[in-house]
């Protein structure tokens, strides 16, 4: 069985217990928000839970880096589309002045400004915005030369990266505490993890756990989820049995190795890229799969359903009906 | 004041195959020598022991009376300079920049070329008769033209001795004529002391007034041309019907 | 006396109005120092942000000359400015003089028109160090320094040591054998890259990044390590230039010319080395520059290295500071595909002019 909360040696485990303490005390303390947009002296404070007021705040963020935000962020700049997302679910979309080009939901982000494409960060502009915050993805995504770079200038640089669901939802609340909204955050976690465990009941309750291949892409290799890979956790959750590609780097997987796990259910979340049920059945070598001969192979929209991001429960939600079509969820 | 080459008991073996046996010489700086032999007698070994370029050779080689090793690379190559057999140029030059490297004993490593130099080379080219072919890409004059060139970069050097190795070897009748020719002008006007080694016997034997001739890594034979190519040497050492050699 | 009777024509103007420039280095020596300074200050005045010329003047006097100017632009302006284009067009024109510099000693020193800095190793040694850097996973900023550039630096330097030390052993002609072993260690390295590259997953675009090559990470302190490296190699090279021309005619002649080549070999390689490794380690791998440059200045100015060196160092400069202008305008293409677009032509037009072809 997975291990549900994989933790590589390097990367120590931050707790979700601080935004959660430091939630609570703004539900309890009303009266601080008011001193929320003063402007905060630019010294750091010693403790990691500010109480009389949200800023200046010291956040560690998902590579251990302890971050101080002088003041609440005005100008947010958002280096991947999941961020952006979750900005804007938090009500701070409006503060929100650059972001990248594959940003597409909701429809105002797209019409940020680009500062990162897959190419990379154009320093230049990013600076010419003249963000007071800047939230990066981890894990390869930015270049950690760059984070380092864009810190130099006095910029401060959260960087998120989510293994698993929960990880993910703890980074909606690192990005609530750092924007301001730590509890819009907090009701944002909560309701999303009451309704991943409701799907997650009701597709455990299913009576079966199908075997099932969540394919990435088809050409030139086959690529599905690696071992303990975000994915994985997901299909996980939806109630099937991920198949992957037997190491936690690669994500190619050969069609021996998928055939000889012969997945009961394929779920195409390279649908957008025009995977279809017929095509995949008329690939040379993929008949003898059970999937493909009871034709359990159905699309979904890949983005929700891996984007780290606020709507990440209605991508489980589809996941779980593709999984187990019969299903009906709350 | 001992002049020029010395040597005696020159050997030279590598493995088991030796080159030169207990060779014995002398050159004075302004003779004009011809060296012969057939194949893999030792010609071109003698001449890596003249330059300084068999360090594995045992016995002794004096040079102006100073044993051979005492001198600098440097001073050496402004005492003797080596006229390439091929020069091959990986990147185009014109004539007058590789008559030019002849100076290169000569010069200063950082300032390079000065007035000084810039005559050498005007007057070796001169000398050598290749005015018409300054400004031209040395890579594309014909053999005769190119073997002129060598030979004037090693005039540029301004050395009291040149050595040749088989200067002759691509050249058609006309140039070979017109390069010994201007080997014995050198040697005879300018006092420039030559070491030759040519395949050509005939003509050696017009050209030269001394011929050493080599077999097996020895001299046999050192004098004249009626001297050295007598019929009889001719058949021992080349094993050839001694009327093939015209003379 | 005359080495031919037939009459010999007048040497023929080749190329054109280049020949004439070819006894005057020192005007291309000009011409070469104005377009970089307008290069250099094109690449502070243009850039993807536009930040007007007067501001731009204003800058630099306060923060390069001193003077007491008071800011009338925003704070990021002045960051784009200082921070982020003068030190990247600077760090362009250290590393493409040194390339040039390198190319034009591989080029003499091999004998090989078609040499370039990475031949012996160099690149595949600096792409394997980098890519062992970005799998450690270990954090290490030192003064604007990461891993990666101090592995690609060490990788570079170590890969040429390897080479040289093989090819002692081979009993083939000294530069056959460099050449030679030269491609089978760098494609051993290159082997080693692939494998990393296969183990890194979600880390691959760093490592591709560094191996396309670029200037978004020049900063200060890379400048400061980079350039005394390559400055200096650069002039102890130029000292030795008179090395490099006796190789012309062949490494006997050379020897004969009372040039010490086995030496000369090796402090040439380790000078050229030390070179382009500092040139790697802040830039990746840039092509063209240092297999171009050196030729497109010996058309101008003639084989003689101690002329070219420090022209093909200008020129290479000027190269590279336009390249990575046209590479940053657009929004960051990698500098080593301008280069080579724009330097593969040069390359094939060069050819031709020369009309024959180079040969070794």
């Amino acid at each position: 069985m997975r291990d549900p909360n994989p933790t590589p040696s390097y990367r120590p485990r931050r707790g979700t217990s601080i935004p959660r303490r430091f939630a609570a005390l703004v539900a309890i303390g009303a009266i601080s928000l008011a001193g929320c947009t003063a402007a905060a002296a630019p010294t750091p404070t010693a403790s990691a839970t500010p109480v009389a007021a949200e800023f200046p705040a010291t956040l560690v963020d998902d590579e251990g880096t302890s971050v101080t935000i002088p003041a609440e962020p005005q100008r947010i700049v958002s280096l991947s589309p999941a961020n952006t997302e979750t900005v804007f679910a938090l009500g701070a979309g409006s503060r929100m002045v650059g972001g990248t080009d594959a940003d597409d939901y909701p429809a105002e982000a797209a019409a940020l400004p680009d500062v990162a494409s897959y190419l990379g960060v154009v320093m230049e502009q990013l600076v010419s915005l003249e963000p007071d915050l800047v939230l990066a993805l981890g894990n390869g995504g930015e270049t950690p030369a760059d984070v380092v770079r864009i810190r130099a200038f006095g910029i401060p640089v959260l960087v998120l990266y989510a293994e698993d669901v929960s990880e993910v939802l703890a980074d909606i609340e690192l990005i609530g505490a750092a924007v301001g909204e730590a509890d819009v955050a907090a009701t944002m976690t909560d309701a999303m993890q009451a309704r991943i465990d409701a799907i997650s009941a009701a597709a455990g309750a299913a009576g079966s756990r199908p075997r099932t291949f969540y394919e990435l892409g088809a050409e030139p290799e086959i690529y599905g989820p690696a071992d303990s890979s975000f994915a994985a956790d997901m299909v996980a959750l939806a109630g099937g049995e991920p198949i992957t590609t037997g190491s936690t780097t690669a994500y190619s997987i050969s069609l021996e190795r998928l055939v000889t796990a012969d997945p009961e259910v394929i779920v195409l979340g390279d649908a957008a890229y025009g995977a279809t049920a017929e095509v995949v059945a008329a690939r040379a070598g993929w008949a003898v799969m059970t999937a493909v001969k009871t034709g359990a192979i159905r699309p979904v929209d890949d983005v929700i359903v891996t984007r780290p991001g606020p709507r990440l429960a209605d991508g489980l939600a589809a996941l779980a009906l593709a999984i187990h079509p019969e299903l009906v969820l709350p | 004041m001992p002049n020029g080459y010395d040597l005696s008991g020159v050997s030279l073996a590598y493995g088991k195959r030796t080159v030169l046996d207990g060779l014995d010489l002398h050159v004075g700086a302004g003779e004009c020598v011809a060296v012969l032999g057939p194949n893999g007698a030792g010609k071109s070994t003698l001449l890596r022991v003249l330059t300084g370029h068999a360090p594995e050779r045992r016995g002794a080689v004096h040079l102006d009376g100073i044993p051979l090793e005492e001198y600098s690379r440097e001073t050496l190559a402004r005492r003797v300079a080596v006229v390439p057999g091929e020069a091959s140029l990986p990147f185009a030059a014109r004539v007058e920049e590789v008559v030019a490297l002849g100076r290169i004993p000569h010069e200063d490593p950082f300032r390079g070329m000065r007035a000084a130099d810039h005559a050498a080379v005007a007057a070796a080219i001169e000398r050598v008769g290749i005015a018409d072919l300054v400004g031209r890409d040395a890579r594309r004059l014909s053999q005769g033209e190119r073997q002129l060139v060598v030979l004037a970069m090693a005039l540029a050097q301004s050395p009291r001795m040149l050595i040749l190795d088989e200067p002759t070897v691509h050249l058609d009748l006309r140039h070979q004529v017109d390069v010994m020719e201007l080997l014995v002008a050198l040697n005879a006007r300018d006092g420039v002391g030559v070491v030759a080694v040519l395949h050509d016997l005939s003509l050696a034997a017009h050209f030269f007034s001394r011929l050493i001739l080599l077999d097996h890594g020895r001299v046999v034979a050192d004098g004249t041309p009626d001297e050295v190519l007598s019929p009889e040497r001719i058949r021992a050492v080349y094993g050839v019907d001694p009327a093939l050699v015209r003379r | 006396m005359n080495a031919g009777a037939a009459a010999r024509p007048t040497p023929a103007v080749r190329l054109g109005r280049l020949e004439a420039l070819r006894h005057r280095p020192i005007l291309v020596a000009c011409g070469g120092l104005v377009a970089l300074a307008v290069v250099i200050v094109a690449g502070v005045a243009l850039g993807n942000v536009p930040v007007p010329v007067g501001e731009t003047i204003g800058i630099l006097a306060g923060r390069l000359l001193g003077w007491p100017v008071t800011a009338t632009w925003p704070a990021s302006a002045e960051t784009i400015v200082f921070d982020l284009r003068l030190p990247r067009v600077l760090t362009a024109v250290v590393v493409g003089a040194g390339l040039a510099v390198a190319g034009t000693t591989l080029q003499g020193l091999l004998r090989n028109p078609l040499a370039d800095p990475y031949v012996l190793g160099t690149a595949s040694g600096a792409a394997l160090g980098a890519a062992i850097a970005v799998l450690i996973p270990v954090r290490l900023a030192l003064l604007g320094f990461g891993l990666l550039h101090l592995l690609a630096f060490v990788g570079a330097l170590l890969a040429v040591a390897v080479v040289w030390r093989l090819s002692r052993t081979t009993s083939l002609s000294s530069l056959t054998a460099l050449l030679l072993t030269g491609y089978a260690v760098g494609s051993l390295l290159a082997a080693g890259l692939s494998v990393a590259m296969y183990a890194s997953g979600a880390q691959l675009r760093q490592i591709v990044f560094y191996l396309l090559g670029g200037f978004s990470g020049a900063s200060w302190p890379q400048l400061a390590v980079a350039t005394p490296l390559v400055v200096v190699g650069s002039l102890l090279i130029l000292a030795r230039a008179r090395s490099l021309n006796a190789l012309l005619i062949g490494e006997e002649a050379a020897a004969n010319l009372g040039i010490a080549v086995r030496r000369e070999r090796a402090i040439l390689l380790a000078l050229a080395a030390l070179v382009t490794a500092a040139a790697v380690a802040v830039s990746g791998l840039i092509g063209f520059v240092g297999l171009i440059v050196p030729h497109l200045v010996r058309l101008l100015v003639g084989p003689n290295a101690r002329v070219v060196l420090p022209l093909a160092a200008i020129v290479g400069a000027v190269f590279l500071a336009i390249a990575d202008l046209l590479a940053r305008i657009p929004g960051e293409l990698p500098v080593g595909v301008v280069t080579a677009i724009v330097g593969a032509p040069f390359f094939l037009v060069i050819l031709r002019r020369a009309r024959g072809g180079y040969e070794v």
